[in-house]
């Protein structure tokens, strides 16, 4: 236990980097502005793999050896715990008095019927007990060593579970504009990162269309702008040719297909262009999602590229205002909701590059082939067009419509974590908080034809001093059992002798004080 | 749902009563430490409510035991309850004090209350909302510390800080009530930061108790010494080091399977939310982080049999954790968990 505590808290101090710098399988972008500012610095970091900490192979190190000690924790421990369901209580010391905790009373009954008395409530406190010569051993708190292995082997599932998850899971992103639809195969997502064992047949063959996506903002108060509400009406079928269903697709509402579930986790806007070429033919017609650039306002940045344009390919660099206002001779967004929606425009002729070199982003544009035209800077609201110099054509902002993005994710290894993690915590608050504790009882003759009985406790730990309290507690039970089945005797004054202040009696040496 | 603002305001007034309170509370309980009868006292009779605390739960004790010879061991019992000794004990700026806690404490919750009120959901949406329930828990777990275990005059130092956390709150990360983003629209929200928020109110008080423990195990430890002290007046009504110690254990085991729980109940709707049950976001690796220090604490007391001052840094360490996340991590760091509405 103390080596998988070790190695968890090693496991926790190797994860500090991992949330202070920007991570790479969870914001690459910042990851290229930290490369921007610290130029020296990162491909330090990036060699000690502080960029990507969460699979670096010294953070897999960590965890398997927590999995090699857990492991080779498990058996041992399990042999333990079955001699010990079998294990007898140790004999009694012989003066109990030495015991750290302690207590002495006298009762009128004899030695055997004083011990079958504390025997008949020590059994009624569930301890284990074991009989001999003037004497009752008692032991209890067995469940500790049973909640150790418990948070062992859970643990060992729960590292196993994750690695399910990582085998046969798989994550994907989606980008859906309202009116569209996509089927889950591996060519129409954006992204698709597979478990190891996933391949492309292995997707569920649902598909989703987005009829309407509803956005509400909060329009007044020092809130403003804020959303408070996303809803997206999807329609969706399980298999290719089954009946449509509707569905409302919320944030914290996921649809959940075939295993697979479906999250509504971005929204946007994407224009809608129509493009006349030189030649007079519409060369695009349709929605283009534009990425938002700053959330108060939405104001959102995207490119249009036209390669089938003639006699020049047509390139546009964009931004999106949902409610555009002019502050002081610069444009912005006033709010998030589209109340006066426009777009403002730079307009490129050329060569796109898209035939040759590496594979272009949809939302940049090489402008490297390409030559600016001069068009006078407008905002165009919808239906208004510009048309392009030199006789290159038209283009008309025809409107808008709204985008969602979509992360599917199947994981198996969930609910097996699930359980692992509330077992693994049941078995490390049995071990924490029981413990294994022992109760001695002697009885003897003593002066005067009556019987002396001693009590003593030992816990090996007792980080709350509740065993002191349930000591007390116990010696009190006894002492009173002893004492309301003797014939009836004039009460006794407590205090009496030294050493013990009369029923209940805290030891002395109670340890540290 | 509109917000109300009448309840919104409200609140708003009802904690600036509970600070008022509060402040007045502390002012009692530093009398106390400078006027009340047991600084003058002998040491003996000052710490007879410590001992009733190791003593708590026990068979009633006969009267009369309490009052033993000079130099008896602290351990025996003393007077059970009634007996009028916890009466004399308390003393009278004491009273005052945790009348006026009390009082605060009900603006407290009148002012939690009538905030989740006014928006129509629990009130911990945001930091601020988080800090002033943060600190109701707190005080409620004190309260109710204080007069189980008659530990009345660690209030200075509970109260104390609770009074700065919440001026801070009312003047400098104030948010006006407002709806919450979808991200935060879900029943988990209620399970999630109710947990985490109950566990922080008490790991609070552990962490308060944890430092005047330490400040009282230096002055006992020098004092056998035979060095210089200072302030014994103050050290002399405290109850011993070691039962403050408990103390703070007991809190801590309190607040530490709530935290666990809350850390399950988040993994839960980040699994429902986002697609993942764990993505090691950074209030994520900080909760984790937070969750074995301290249960680096419990296993040494559980094993190791560590007390004291060791056992004291690692909870500490443990609570620095904490405020990190709460501070740092939720407000500088971004992540997923970005919701402390300060900008």
């Amino acid at each position: 236990m103390r080596t998988a505590l070790v190695l968890l808290f090693l496991l926790a101090v190797a994860s500090v980097p991992g949330s202070v710098l920007p991570q790479q399988g969870i914001d690459p972008q910042a990851v290229q502005q930290y490369y921007a500012a610290h130029p020296a610095l990162a491909p330090l970091l990036d060699r000690l793999s502080l960029f990507n900490v969460f699979a670096s192979p010294w953070f897999a190190a960590i965890y398997l050896l927590l999995f090699a000690s857990l492991a080779g924790c498990v058996i041992p421990r399990a042999f333990r715990l079955a001699g010990s369901a079998r294990q007898q209580p140790p004999r009694a010391p012989a003066n109990l008095s030495r015991l750290p905790l302690a207590a002495r009373h006298e009762t009128q009954l004899t030695p055997d019927e004083a011990l079958a008395a504390a025997a008949a409530v020590l059994t009624g406190r569930r301890f284990r007990l074991r009989t001999g010569d003037g004497w009752v051993a008692a032991e209890k708190g067995y469940l500790r060593e049973a909640g150790n292995l418990l948070f062992h082997l859970a643990l060992l599932v729960l590292l196993g579970a994750v690695c399910v998850g990582g085998m046969f899971g798989y994550k994907a992103n989606r980008l859906l504009v309202v009116g569209d639809s996509f089927a889950n195969t591996a060519t129409a997502l954006d992204a698709f990162h597979p478990g190891r064992a996933v391949s492309a047949a292995d997707l569920q063959p649902f598909t989703i269309a987005l009829d309407k996506f509803e956005a509400s903002y909060i329009t007044s108060g020092a809130l403003r702008g804020q959303p408070s509400r996303f809803d997206a009406l999807i329609r969706y079928a399980p298999q290719p040719g089954a009946a449509m269903r509707g569905y409302s697709l919320r944030v914290n509402h996921p649809l959940t297909v075939d295993g697979a579930r479906v999250f509504l986790i971005g929204h946007g806007y994407a224009p809608v262009f129509r493009v006349t070429d030189g030649t007079g033919r519409v060369v695009f017609n349709g929605p283009v999602p534009f990425i938002a650039a700053e959330q108060a306002g939405l104001t959102s940045e995207g490119v249009i590229k036209v390669p089938d344009a003639r006699p020049r390919q047509l390139g546009f660099a964009g931004v999106f205002l949902p409610t555009a206002v002019d502050a002081g001779g610069k444009l912005g967004s006033a709010f998030p909701a589209p109340l006066n929606p426009a777009v403002s425009l730079v307009s490129y002729a050329g060569n796109l590059g898209m035939n040759s070199g590496p594979a272009q982003s949809v939302y940049q544009l090489d402008t490297s082939g390409l030559r600016q035209l001069p068009v006078a800077p407008r905002p165009l609201a919808p239906g208004q067009s510009i048309k392009l110099p030199d006789g290159y054509g038209t283009l008309t902002f025809t409107g808008y419509r709204q985008w969602i993005s979509l992360a599917i994710t199947y994981d198996p290894g969930t609910l097996p974590a699930l359980i692992a993690g509330m077992t693994a915590l049941a078995g490390l608050l049995l071990s924490f908080f029981i413990r294994r504790r022992r109760m001695f009882v002697r009885a003897y003759p003593g002066p005067g034809g009556r019987t002396v009985v001693d009590v003593g406790g030992l816990a090996r730990s007792d980080a709350a001093g509740a065993f002191e309290t349930e000591f007390t507690t116990l010696a009190g039970e006894i002492s009173s059992a002893h004492r309301g089945s003797e014939p009836a005797v004039p009460a006794r004054s407590p205090g009496r002798g030294s050493g013990a202040g009369g029923p209940p009696a805290l030891a002395d040496q109670t340890e540290g004080e | 749902m509109p917000i109300n603002d009448g309840l919104a305001n409200l609140s708003h007034y009802s904690f600036v009563a509970t600070v008022v309170a509060y402040a007045l509370a502390v002012l009692a309980f530093a009398c106390d430490f400078a006027f009340g009868r047991d600084t003058l006292g002998p040491l003996r009779s000052a710490r007879k409510p410590a001992a009733d605390l190791v003593a708590v739960g026990a068979a009633p004790s006969s009267p009369g035991s309490g009052t033993s010879e000079p130099g008896s061991t602290p351990s025996v019992p003393a007077a059970g309850p009634g007996t009028g000794q916890d009466a004399r004990g308390m003393g009278r700026w004491v009273r005052v004090a945790i009348w006026l806690t009390a009082l605060g404490l009900v603006a407290h919750i009148i002012g939690v209350v009538s905030r989740g009120l006014a928006v129509h959901r629990v009130p911990w949406g945001d930091m601020y909302e988080f800090v002033t329930t943060v600190t109701c828990v707190a005080v409620i777990f004190f309260f109710a510390l204080m007069l189980r275990y008659r530990a009345y005059r660690l209030g200075l130092f509970v109260i104390g800080p609770v009074v700065i956390l919440l001026g801070l709150a009312e003047t400098v990360i104030y948010t006006p009530a407002g709806q919450l983003p979808p991200a935060l629209q879900s029943y988990w929200l209620a399970i999630h930061v109710t947990s985490i928020t109950l566990a922080t109110g008490a790991f609070v008080v552990a962490a308060l108790l944890a430092v005047v423990y330490l400040l009282a195990d230096r002055h006992a430890s020098r004092a056998a010494a035979g060095l210089p002290t200072r302030a014994d007046a103050i050290f002399r009504i405290l109850p011993p080091p070691k039962v403050i110690d408990q103390l703070a254990y007991r809190t801590v085991v309190f607040g530490f399977p709530l935290w666990t729980f809350g850390i399950i109940a988040g993994a839960i709707w980040a699994d429902m939310a986002w697609g993942r049950y764990w993505g090691w976001d950074p209030t994520e690796t900080w909760a984790f982080i937070t969750w074995v220090v301290y249960a680096g604490y419990l296993h040494a007391r559980a094993t190791a049999g560590w007390r004291g001052r060791k056992s004291a840094y690692i909870q500490l360490v443990g609570f620095g954790c904490l405020i990190f996340n709460t501070v740092v991590v939720s407000i500088i760091i971004t992540g997923l968990h970005s919701y402390a509405g300060l900008s």
